[in-house]
This record gives C-alpha cells, structure tokens and sequence, in this order.
C-alpha cells in the first residue's frame, strides 16, 4: 500500500469519461456476448487451465499407452477414441459443474448478478458456454485419435480402419454434451463444488450399483450410465423409453431445478 | 437519482426492512448508517436487484435495477470488495467487465491507474491487500461511467491515505452531477465525506436529512459556580434543562434568556455559548439505540 500514496492522489479525476476518452453509447448484453463472457471465465484462471491442460494430457497419455499395446489386427480409428474419452469424459463434467459454482464459491456471483441482474439469461449463457469450450476440447481429443491412427498405419505393421466414424463422432459428441449439462445442472443445484463434484460422480453410480438391487430391470429406467452408453453407441436396443426417462431424471431435471434454485439463492 | 419508495422486506415473520423511503439526489453524497442488522445491506440488496423486495420500489434513474439493459453504465456497484475472483488478475477482472459493459479495453487500464493499481495490474488479485481490492473494487464500479455509485462500506481496510483518496473521489464524482450513497462504520469518515445521512435502525428510516441540520447544535450551554441552584434557577423560570456529565446544563433557549434567568436569581455563571452540535458518533447511537439491543 506504501508505493501507492505519491501516485492516487494525483489522478483523482480521471475516471470519468469527460476527463478521458468518451465511451461508446450503452447497450444491452447480447446471449451471445454473455457467453463470450463465460468462456473467458472459464479459461483466464490458473484452476481453469489447468483442468484443460489436465484433460488432453490424460488423453495423450491414454492414447499412448493404447499405441504401445496394440492387440492382433486390424486398428480403428476407434480405439484411440475410446481410449482418448475415458478420461475426457470423466473430467469435462467438472468444467460445467465448476461454471457454476465458482462464482458462489469465489462469491463473484455479487459483481455477476449486479451487473447482469437477469439471472437465468447467465445461467443459460453458462451452460452454453460449458458445452462450447468442451466441444473444443473433445475436438483437439478427436484430432490426437487421427494422429494416433495415422502413426500406427506408419509406425507399425498393423492395418488401420476409419470404419462408422460419422457415428463412433457423433456418439462421442452427444454423450459429451450430455455429461457437461448433468455436471453444470449439479454445479447449479448444488453450489458447493466439491460438494457438487462429489453427488456428480457418486449418485448415479450408486444408483447403477444398488438400483438393480432393489428395483431388478425397473432400475434400468434411471440408470444415467447405460442410457449414455446406449447413446454413445447409437443403439438404444429398443429402450427409448427408459433412455429418455433417464436422461430426464438426471440431466434435464436438474438443470430445471438449478436454474431455478442459482435465481432465487441469496448472493452473499 | 436513486428513490426508495416504501420498501419492505419480510424473511418468514421476521421483518428486515420496513417502508423505507428515501432519495438520493444527483450532486450529492449520501452516507447510509446503521448498526449491524438494522437492513442496511437488505436495502442495498434490493436497490441492486439482489433481492426482491417484499413490497415497495427502488429506482435508478426512474427504472428498477433490473429493468437497467446495462446497469454496469449507469450505476456502478460495490458491496463487498472481498468478493473477487482470487484467481483473476486486477487486469483481467476490469478487462472481463468492461467487455461486458462494451467499454473499450484501454478503459481497465485507465481505471487501474486511476485508483493507483497500474503496478499491481499483473498481478493475482488474491495477492492484494483488503485496501487493494477496495480500489479494485472502486475502479470496477466505475468502468461504465456510471451518473450513480453504490457503495458498501469502501474506506473498509483502506489506510488513512487511501481513505483521503476516496473521499476526494466521491466528492469529485458529485460536484460533477453525479449520486453517490455509500454506507460506513467509519463515522468519523462518513461525516467528512457526506452531505446528507439516511440513518436505519431496525428495519427503519430513523433519520434522513442533510448532515448540518442533523448535526446541528440545538440551545445554550451554561455551567455555573453552583449547578444544582443554577437549575433550579432555570427551571423556575419555567425553561427546559438538561443536565451535562460535568456540571454543565443544556437549556432549550437563547444565551440571553438563560443569562437573564440567571441573573435574576443571582447565580454566577462560568461558562455561557451556543451548545456544540452533538458528534456524528452520538447521534448515531441516539437514533439507532434500540431497548433490545444489548
């Protein structure tokens, strides 16, 4: 603080615009800029960058070791992608869940809501945003599984194959989506995000573990990981129905929920 | 130009604020005082649109906070400085903010050196200092160039140095047209740097009005070689007397009145002026002493 008594009260008027450059006239705050917005939150801290870089090194990582232990034959396009998602998918949640509660738990909520009262429009704004960066993301994961496949074909004497990309991409984009919303929807119910991390991950499995137990097949109706699995392979085996049911229960009910509950919660 | 028009927030059964009215006119700053749970920050909260209040209104500029399409350009906001991303820097929080308030980039930089950060605009604004996030905190709620400032408790944390800077900012910001409320703890501040009080003691307005007349001394001070028989003096000659802790009397009349009473009864008199007005720190517990309040 000693370094700044010679210069503050030197330049006491120069903040308003009379005193320097005029301002451009107001506008509002288009979805689109929100979301711009968002990203850039997303991207200009240290924790936000490190998830990034977290997730392609995970990929790369997994992506290399399925190189060095490749099986008999043929090798498609697919195994990298696989190998690539497991580990994307498991940790892009966490971007969507930590949208939302970064601004609770680094209490920014107070400078966001002040400055764009209309709450839901920043929410939405968030979970937009939350599925933008991990396309991105998904996408530099995909691009790694081209160069993986290629270097194969080059490398070693095994055949590759691109057979059902349109599909095996599609699956892994769509499944992607939904994981980010259900992790920004629980980032939203629950703004604690350890918290929020935690119900995230432990729920649905203890759902998908004791579910069967108690409810046999019925138990099929909400078990989030099989319906995004079904999704992830294009075949949903007759079983739209209990797919939709749980996606409902899981991603799309939630999401309601926070989006309700992130307006109406008290900004502290 | 703020206006408050009766309004009241309920929690449950608990009443935190209640038919609040005030305004705040342009060129003027108004200091907002009140104990800890009296609903200073609840009125703040619902003039900023964090809260929806039970009942009544509170207008910026003739609309509702959250009407404004960009409030960040009309009325610039600080309720607690401490809440700032600890992971951003000083630059990229302004930078962030000022995309959002479709304010050129160079405005965050002008912003920072305008409240002395420019040495610290690279650096983590969990690495400020409370006095540091309060200038970050002022530079952020003036990057819309807004004609309104909102401020809760900004002298907080600041040295006495920073605290001088302020209140020449502020003061500049209103002899330039423009409103300003704020709310401190600081008295001893807030009376060298408001022109009117809003004073709230358990949900409600207990005071509202300019800082002389609220401050104004009210009657004659007189202390006399004998102060039991100077009051009674007084008193017989039918004026009304306060006892001082230090054998001085308060008398609700003219110097020349209590001297002529006095006179007339024969007591010498030791001191005899224009009673001081009474600080801004008595006052204060004055209106807002409550039976309750332990």
């Amino acid at each position: 603080m000693t370094t700044l008594t010679e210069t503050a009260p030197a330049t006491p008027a120069k903040h308003k615009a009379a005193a320097g450059t005029a301002l451009p006239p107001a506008r509002g705050q288009s979805f689109l800029k929100l979301v711009t917005i968002e990203l850039r939150k997303s991207l200009d801290t240290r924790s936000g960058r490190v998830l990034v870089a977290a997730i392609l090194l995970i990929a790369l990582a997994a992506m290399t070791w399925q190189i060095t232990h490749l099986g008999e034959g043929t090798v498609g396009f697919d195994a990298f992608l696989s190998a690539g998602s497991v580990g994307t998918m498991l940790i892009l949640p966490v971007i969507g869940v930590m949208a939302m509660t970064s601004e609770w738990t680094q209490r920014t909520a107070l400078t966001t809501f002040t400055l764009s009262p209309r709450r839901v429009r920043v929410q939405l704004a968030k979970f937009v945003s939350a599925i933008a960066l991990s396309a991105v993301v998904m996408t530099v994961v995909v691009a790694f599984g081209f160069v993986y496949t290629a270097l194969t074909a080059a490398l070693t004497d095994h055949a590759t194959t691109y057979a059902g990309l349109g599909g095996q991409l599609a699956g892994a984009y769509l499944t992607m989506a939904l994981n980010v919303v259900m992790g920004a929807a629980f980032g939203a119910v629950i703004a604690q995000t350890a918290v929020a991390i935690l119900v995230f991950f432990i729920a649905p499995t203890a759902w998908s573990l004791a579910g069967p137990a108690l409810f046999k097949d019925n138990a099929n109706w909400l078990d989030v990981f099989s319906a995004f699995g079904r999704i992830a392979e294009r075949n949903l085996n007759g079983m739209l129905p209990e797919t939709l049911t749980a996606i409902g229960v899981w991603v799309v009910l939630p999401t309601v929920l926070g989006l309700w509950l992130s307006s109406r919660r008290e900004v502290k | 130009m703020i206006t408050v028009e009766n309004l009241t927030k309920r929690y449950g059964s608990t009443t935190a604020v209640q038919d609040v009215s005030f305004t705040v006119q342009p060129g003027s700053i108004t200091g907002f005082l009140g104990p800890n749970g009296a609903g200073k920050s609840t009125t703040l909260r619902m003039l900023t649109g964090l809260t929806p209040p039970s009942s009544g209104t509170a207008t910026i500029a003739g609309k509702r906070y959250v009407e404004l399409p960009n409030p960040g350009r009309v009325v610039g906001v600080m309720l607690d400085a401490a809440a700032q991303h600890a992971g951003r820097t000083g630059r990229e929080t302004l930078a962030l903010n000022a995309s959002l308030l479709g304010v050129p980039k160079g405005r965050a930089d002008e912003m920072l050196e305008a409240v002395g950060l420019s040495h610290a605009a690279k650096r983590r604004v969990g690495q400020y200092s409370l006095g540091m996030r309060q200038r970050l905190g002022i530079a952020n709620a003036l990057l819309g160039d807004p004609a309104v400032l909102i401020l809760d408790e900004p002298a907080n944390g600041m040295d006495p140095e920073g605290i001088r800077w302020m209140r020449g900012l502020l003061q500049d910001f209103a002899s330039r047209g423009g409103t300003v409320i704020l709310s401190s703890h600081l008295l001893g501040e807030v009376q060298a740097t408001v022109d009117r009080l809003v004073v709230i003691g358990g949900g409600r307005i207990v005071a509202n009005g300019s800082l002389d007349e609220l401050l104004a001394g009210t009657g004659t001070l007189v202390r006399g070689l004998d102060p039991i028989g100077l009051n009674q003096a007084l008193t017989a000659a039918g004026l009304s007397v306060e006892p001082g802790l230090d054998g001085s009397l308060r008398v609700d009349a003219t110097a020349e009145q209590v001297g002529r009473a006095a006179a007339a009864a024969g007591q010498i008199l030791l001191e005899l002026r224009q009673s001081d007005g009474a600080g801004l720190e008595d006052l204060f517990f004055q209106l807002t002493a409550t039976p309750a309040a332990a």
